[in-house]
């Protein structure tokens, strides 16, 4: 599984709105970056990576919730939920036909017709989730899931609201500079 | 399982005060499952607590390191183990109950093969029971649901010794106590005595985050 990417510039006394722009943006970042190949079922992992960005995602977008209008928010969300459910329809019969299949080498002979009569089960759920997953591609390319994305983390920072900056940053959002 | 709603957030508050809240919420709701999830028939509690790790976990993974003490990171990877334990957990909750629909599919398809072979006969000849068209699959079925099961139970033991060693190690109070600390604000520039590496100390008291 992927390990999740660090966010840069995030430290302790960032305001909350910039911590949002920034989390949002690197995380729909990782999202689209795990989409190539989701529909190979020979390379189960690629799913895998791409439901646990969508699951990092979602999390930051609940997390940070207060700093989003909220229709904008409930947009993306509803969207975001939805590729996670599809790519969750492609998962479980990944995870359980790979479980299946290491069980059907372990056990006696006689036993394998049995297992491969609930294999041949979740194979076809596995088609079946893929095709769930591609008309979810399909729909958030449509639906500019990306774009909105970026809109929507952009609309957190601070500089994005005029009354509040005014094209300046207050001092206190300012994020301090180090030496290097 | 509908998270939470956590009091008190202010956009235009820091990074750490605000994720200090989110944190304490959820881990507060974390433990709350206990102790109904040290029954092994509380098949939702024990899910709905895989979320809660989830939610635990991904704040944690946004904000441990630049927000909070040492013991945060750590509380990543216990969070994770557990969301892990506990999803392979569901996974047998799932899998058994479709393993048995599937054996009571094949079961009725086969008596009703068995019926249609007695034809006109006055009672079933038992012979005709056998060699029915899922015969094969029997065992094999059969072997599964024995492996999930027991599975399932050793998985629960599993559970119930990273529970009570996460308390003994006080993951809890820790990580109640590492969400309050805060790592130093970076050095701003400016001339310094002795040279120019930004300190990455912790402020607040040490903490080992074995």
């Amino acid at each position: 599984m992927a390990r999740a990417r660090d966010i840069p510039g995030l430290h302790a006394q960032l305001s909350y709105r910039e911590a949002a722009a920034s989390t949002v943006a690197v995380r729909a970042q990782e999202l689209f970056d795990h989409a190539e190949g989701v529909l190979d079922t020979s390379e189960i992992e690629r799913v895998h990576d791409m439901r646990v960005a969508t699951r990092r995602l979602r999390a930051v977008l609940e997390i940070y919730e207060p700093c989003f209008s909220r229709k904008a928010l409930r947009d993306v969300l509803v969207d975001v939920k939805a590729l996670a459910d599809a790519l969750g329809e492609r998962r479980d019969p990944d995870v359980h036909l790979a479980q299946l299949e290491e069980f059907a080498t372990a056990v006696k002979e006689a036993d394998q017709p049995g297992v491969e009569v609930f294999a041949e089960r979740v194979r076809a759920e596995q088609g079946a989730g893929n095709e769930v997953l591609s008309a979810a591609l399909v729909r958030i390319q449509e639906t500019d899931l990306r774009g909105r994305l970026g809109a929507l983390a952009a609309s957190a920072s601070p500089e994005h609201d005029p009354r509040r900056s005014f094209g300046l940053r207050r001092p206190q959002d300012r994020p301090p500079e180090v030496i290097s | 399982m509908k998270a939470r709603a956590v009091k008190g957030l202010d956009p235009d508050g820091t990074l750490a005060d605000n994720l200090e809240r989110i944190v304490a919420t959820r881990l507060d709701e974390l433990c709350s499952f206990v102790p109904r999830v040290l029954d092994p028939e509380r098949v939702k509690a024990l899910h709905d607590m895989r979320i809660a790790a989830k939610r635990l976990r991904y704040i944690l993974e946004v904000g441990a390191e630049p927000c909070f003490g040492p013991y945060a990171a750590t509380a990543i990877k216990r969070t994770k183990d557990l969301q892990d334990l506990l999803g392979e957990l569901h996974d047998c909750d799932v899998q058994l109950p479709r393993v048995r629909g599937l054996q009571d599919e094949l079961r009725a398809a086969d008596a009703l093969e068995a019926r249609a072979r007695a034809g006109d006969a006055p009672d079933l000849d038992p012979t005709l029971a056998s060699g029915t068209p899922h015969a094969p699959a029997w065992r094999g079925l059969e072997t599964l649901c024995i492996y999930v099961q027991a599975r399932r139970g050793l998985l629960f033991e599993r559970f119930l010794e990273m529970w009570r060693e996460l308390e003994r190690e006080g993951f809890r109070a820790r990580l109640e106590y590492a969400i309050t600390e805060r790592p130093e604000t970076p050095t701003p520039l400016s001339p310094s005595e002795n040279g120019d590496q930004p300190s990455a100390a912790i402020a607040s008291p040490a903490q080992s985050d074995g």
